[in-house]
Order: structure tokens, then sequence, then C-alpha cells
């Protein structure tokens, strides 16, 4: 589904990303540990298309997706911060990727409402983005990402910031979620229960480089 | 508010306010009494006003389209991206928005060629060439505030750069491009000094042809009656987009990131450094012809000029006079400016009174204000039109909105901690201030009262009605001068205009000096 081989990347000098390859299957959730600066966050951009890598190939589906530009890639990014368009109530930042795409304003709704469902907000749709809890953001910020169907999501430590309680919860529904719809996810976390509660596999990036 | 302030705001307050309520509300209010007369609101059907009028509408909206339209790309640039000499552009395109109007009419007067002086294509080149710093400034900051991950949620949801551009930055700048559309529209639908060096006889606003009803037709009441009538454009206008621009809030967040990068392709080096040199080369043409020109005497080079403005009475005058208005303009405003500032912060719901009285100036526009306070301050024991003073206190009154704007920020944004800190250990309410406070809004301050001195330098509008034989400024001057044959004397007047840049230069060095981020 997704192969990275041989990823390198180099800001002024410094090595980031060495050799770096990674595989994840169709419909796995893969999470990818590491410390701080090892990184992770780089990889999940060079994946997305949002940074360009110094050599290397990614494959998607068997396509080679390395120079394309990111929004012809199909892959969904959640930020740790979720970065839900402030100018944009709930159901249109949910509905942002349908309307770049030109979709009709009833199919819009109509999946609107059904991923609303998903993560449980369906009363929140109108509601302004910058008056939500921080959980209901985190749900609002995934729901956005898999209405524009994916082939691979990828999560930049999603639940970084939540009291414990409330992790626990959100961890246990993305798992839920994410099998559900057999979503295709590279989860990134310092986490390590957090890794081993959500992943099929857990990796380390640091043994995926070869120096 | 803050509490530890809490009881001083009244007494910040009432320099302020009576000062406000003396030489603005009461001016102001005098216009309204005055005109109100049946007969001298037909000034209003007559076929000039109304072309007048219709001018004054037209070309302050192309003005602010164009001025739209060209800051964009380098606002784009200076928010994105980090490239050699940004800060340097930054300051360069500021320059012309804090020089006088006069200097600005005739920097056009010098490389427009003589065909289209006195057209509306003048007056709209010299519009955006005053208005763009001042818009690239305004979107500049607002975009850096958008956090770059917005735009790479967007790409990754499948939205190409256009479609980024447009469903997501144009409507995080929405009100900044309001705000710096409102403000370039007020600029250009108040312009005065401009259209009086490069409008002529032929090209007349609203503004214009109220100094040429009082002061040359000694037609008061008709003039009244165009202040009123500009007033309430103007008002309507300011109300009506803050409204509009409160309905939404906390669309922002702040600041914790940094948008700015390195160019990255070839291309995008190419085309920063090309829009940066045509942008730089277009500030510094006008300047440099002023410059030329004060240098020029039959095509030939002659520092002669320079000699002279120095020891010609009247141009030592001049200068003097202007050096000496600065300093109490500096002096002044800044105290009132941070007085009203202190007291909008420190005090209680009502003390915001003080925010609207504070911005008079600029809805009554300089113009209206000179007009007001020679009607006002004319009968004993307050006939004060023959005073020296009432022209420093114009100034002031011109300079305090942008004081109090540019210190209120910095106030409000002090972490109140550090004033709990100094008084748990031991500071009284006085010391408090003087070492937190104080210390703290120091580099606001400064360009603060750095701005009030470029304010009073180039001050035309009000200084026109106000000035006496013995108390004329540098742009009265340069006025005069351009009005009057003869080489010499033209180049005198850009001598002159010569020396108000390098000062207005220096002004703004100040300015992005205080303004970086180790002050």
């Amino acid at each position: 589904m997704l192969d990275c081989r041989n990823l390198v990347v180099t800001y002024e000098s410094t090595p980031v990303l060495q050799n770096l390859s990674i595989y994840i299957g169709a419909g796995e959730v893969v999470a990818l540990t590491g410390p701080s600066g090892s990184g992770k966050t780089t990889l999940l951009r060079c994946i997305a298309g949002l940074e360009v890598v110094d050599s290397g190939t990614i494959f998607l589906s068997g396509e080679e997706i390395t120079p394309k530009p990111a929004h012809l890639r199909r892959i969904g990014l959640v930020f740790q911060d979720n970065q839900l368009f402030p100018h944009l109530n709930v159901a249109k930042n949910i509905s942002y990727s349908l309307m770049i795409q030109g979709t009709k304003q009833k199919l819009m709704d109509e999946k609107v409402a059904e991923v609303l469902e998903l993560v449980g907000l369906t009363h929140l749709s109108q509601r302004e983005v910058f008056k939500l809890s921080g959980g209901e953001a985190k749900r609002i910020a995934v729901a956005r990402a898999l209405v524009a169907q994916p082939k691979v999501l990828l999560l930049d430590e999603p639940l970084n910031g939540l009291d414990k309680e409330l992790h626990a919860r959100l961890l246990a529904d993305l798992g839920t979620l994410l099998r559900l719809r057999g979503t295709t996810t590279l989860h990134v976390t310092h986490d390590q229960d957090e890794a081993n509660a959500i992943a099929d596999r857990v990796l380390d990036i640091r043994n995926l480089m070869s120096h | 508010m803050i509490t530890s302030y809490r009881s001083t705001s009244k007494w910040l307050a009432f320099l302020p306010v009576v000062v406000m309520l003396t030489f603005v509300v009461a001016p102001a209010l005098n216009i309204f009494i005055i005109s109100l007369n049946f007969e001298s609101f037909a000034i209003l059907t007559a076929q000039t006003t109304q072309s007048v009028v219709w001018f004054t509408t037209w070309q302050a909206i192309i003005s602010t389209i164009l001025v739209l339209f060209f800051a964009m790309p380098i606002a784009a640039m200076t928010a994105n991206f980090d490239f050699f000499g940004r800060r340097a552009l930054i300051s360069l395109i500021s320059v012309p928005f804090i020089l006088p109007t006069v200097v600005v009419g005739a920097a056009f007067l010098e490389i427009l060629p003589t065909s289209i002086h006195h057209s509306a294509f003048a007056i709209i080149i010299a519009h955006i060439y005053f208005n763009f710093g001042l818009v690239v400034r305004i979107i500049s900051s607002r975009w850096q505030q958008i956090n770059p991950h917005l735009d790479d949620v967007a790409r990754t949801l499948g939205a190409s750069r256009t479609r980024l551009f447009v469903t997501v930055t144009l409507p995080l700048l929405k009100k900044s491009l309001q705000s710096a559309g409102l403000l370039v529209f007020l600029m250009c639908f108040t312009s005065y000094g401009v259209i009086r060096i490069l409008g002529g006889p032929a090209r007349s606003t609203i503004e214009t042809e109220i100094y040429f009803r009082a002061m040359q037709l000694g037609d008061v009441s008709g003039a009244l009656v165009l202040s009123i009538l500009q007033l309430v454009v103007v008002g309507v206008l300011v109300l009506l987009t803050t409204q509009f621009g409160t309905r939404k809030s906390a669309e922002l967040s702040q600041m914790v990131f940094s948008r700015i990068r390195k160019p990255q392709t070839s291309g995008q080096i190419i085309v920063i450094a090309s829009v940066a040199l045509i942008t730089a080369v277009t500030v510094v043409m006008p300047l440099v012809s002023v410059v030329r020109r004060s240098i020029l005497i039959d095509q030939q080079i002659n520092f002669s000029i320079w000699q002279s403005i120095f020891i010609d009475e009247e141009i030592f005058r001049s200068l003097m006079t202007s050096l000496k208005f600065a300093v109490f303009t500096i002096i002044v405003s800044t105290t009132i400016g941070l007085l009203s500032a202190c007291a909008v912060t420190y005090g209680s719901e009502r003390y915001r009174v003080l925010n609207l009285l504070t911005a008079l100036p600029v809805v009554i526009s300089a113009v209206t204000l000179g007009l007001g306070l020679i009607i006002t301050f004319d009968i004993d024991p307050i006939d004060w039109r023959g005073a020296w003073l009432m022209m420093p206190i114009a100034h002031c009154l011109v300079a305090i909105p942008i004081v109090m704007r540019m210190i209120s920020p910095t106030i409000r944004d002090l972490p109140n901690g550090l004033r709990d800190a100094s008084q748990t250990l031991g500071a009284t309410t006085w010391q408090m201030w003087r070492t937190i406070d104080l210390r703290l809004i120091k580099p606001a301050l400064v360009s603060a009262a750095a701005i009030a001195c470029a304010v009073s330098l180039g001050e035309f509008g009000a200084s026109s009605f106000l000035v006496r034989r013995n108390n004329e400024t540098l742009p009265l001057m340069i006025s005069r001068l351009l009005g009057r044959p003869g080489e010499i004397i033209q180049a005198q007047a850009y001598a002159i205009a010569t020396l108000l840049i390098v000062a207005c230069a220096g002004i703004i060095g100040v300015v992005d000096y205080f303004g970086t981020e180790k002050h």
C-alpha cells in the first residue's frame, strides 16, 4: 500500500532522515515512535507531499507519488493541534475537501452528517470551531480527514496534550473508527502505551534508517 | 481592567478628555451649529459641488482598489519568505506613507510628464505611492499570523495553491483587507496635500474645496456644509466597517510559529528578487527625482541652492518653526497618547470612550479640524486665531490617534503577573508603573514619538488654515514656492522636500529599529 524507500532529507546540512524505508499494508494501523527530533514529523510531511525529499521514492498502491504535489496525493494528515480552519464552522471544516472536489451540496450534507454521527458530534455541526472543547476539536479534525477518503491517514501525535481520561477515551474511539473504516494509518506518537494500544505494528523510527 | 492601577484611571483620563473636548469636540459641534442654516445646504445641490463629490469618491475608490492590487504580492512575499534585504525593503516601502503629502505631490510633479500634471491619473498614482507601504504592512503582519499548518491541511485535503489562497488565506485576510481598504479609502477621500499640488485648479476634492471656499471665496458657511458632508460620509463608513468587523472573534490564534521560510526553488528566488527590485526602484525613483531637482538649475548641477536654504531668512525661519512644532508635538501628543492608552487599559469599560474621543481627529480630517479651530477660537477672551500655539496644537490632534494606537496594544499585552510580582517585592504603584509598564513600553513610546514627529513635520491640511506670517512650516513653504515661477525658487522647494525625505527615512529607521524583537 504505502512503500517508502531510502528517503533522505537534510536541513541545512543536518541529516534528518537517512535512508529511511517503511512499508504499511492496506488497512494496517502502524504506530511510529521515537524521541523528539528524530524525524517522525518530517517523515509524515514527506509522505503527505509537504516536504521535498533529497532522494528516495514513495509509492502508494504501486504508483510512485514522490513528484506529485500534496493536493493530488489523497493522503490525509491530522496535526497535534488539529488546525481546524478558524473561518469555517464545524460542518464546513468537515466538508472542505468535498467542496474542493466540487461535490453537490446535498451529497456533502449527507457525508458530513454520516461522519459527524461516526464521531458522535452530530449536534455540533453549525458550531464555530473556536468554541469547541479540546476533545471535540480532535474528533472534528479526524472526521475532516476521513471525509476526504484518504488512501492513507497520517496522524501526528493527535492525542497530545489531553488529560488522562479524555486521552484514553479518544484513543479507544480512534482505534475503533480506523478499524471500522479499514483506513491505512501511520500514527506518530512518543507514547509507547498509546502506540501499543492503537497499532497493529509498532515501529521505532531509528530502526527504519540505515546509515 | 488592571486592578493594580484601577484608581488611577480618572486622573490619567482627565487631561486627554479636556484636550479632546476643547480642541476637537467643541470645534466639530461648532461647525454643526453654525451651519444649521437651511440656506447653507443649498450648496449641496450645486453642480460644482456634485462634481467635486463625485470626483472625490471615484478617485478614492479607484486608488483603494489599485493600492490593494499592487500591495498584495509584496505582502505575500514579505509574509512568507525570508530573503536578503527583507527588512530593508519593508522599511523602504514604509517611507512614502510618512512623507509629507506635499513632498509626494512635488515628487510626482517632477517625474510625471507635464501633459499629465493636474490630472486624475497623477493623483491616483500619487495616492498608490503614498499608501502602498501601509497596506503591505497591515496585510503582511496579518498574513504572518496565519498558521502555516492550515495551508498544509488544506493541501492534504486536495486544495491546489490557488484554491488554498481563495478558500483559506483570503477569508483569513478579510479583516485586514477591510481595514486596510478602509484606511486607504479614507486617506484618499480626505486627501488634501496631493490634490493641492497635483490637482491644480481643475481637480478638486471635498477637502480642497473646503479650503478654497473658506480661505479664497470667503464662503465659510459653504465650507462648513462640505465639512459636515465629509464628516458624515467618513463617520458612517467607519461605523459600518467597525460593526462589520466585530461580528466574529478569535479567528486567528496567538503567533507561536513562523511561516517565513527561505525561498526553496530557483523560480521562487528569481520572482522574489525581481519583485523586490522593481518595488525598491519604484519607491526610490520619485525620491531621487526630488533630490536631483534640488541640485539642478538650467540642467546644470548646482549646490548653491542648498546653501541658500540655510541663508534665506524666510526658509530658515520655516525650518526652525517646523522643528519647534515637531518638538512640541512629540512631547504633547506622546504624553496625551500615553495617558489615554493607560486610562483605557487600566480603567473599567467606561474609559473606552477615550478610544472614540481620540479617534475623532481621524474622522474629522485635518482640514475640517483647522477650519473648526479658527471658527471656534475667534471671540475674546479666546481669540487665539493669531496665537502661534494653535498650529502645533493642531499637529498634536492629528498625531494623538496614531500615538495612542501605537502604544495601546503594548500596554494591553503586558503580562499582569509582572506587576503582581513587582508589588509582592515591595514596589509602590508608581514604582511598579515606572519599572514595569514604562520600561516595557519604552520601545513603542519611542516609535510613537518618532511618528508624531513625522506627522508634525508633514502636516499640511490644518496648517493651511492656521498659518500666520511668522509661523510658516516647511510643507507650507514648499507649497508656496512650488506655486511661484523661477528655476531657483522651484529648486529651493525641492531642497526643502529633500530635507523632509531624509528626516522621514530617519524616522522609519527609528521606528523599525525599536520595533525589532530585541526591544
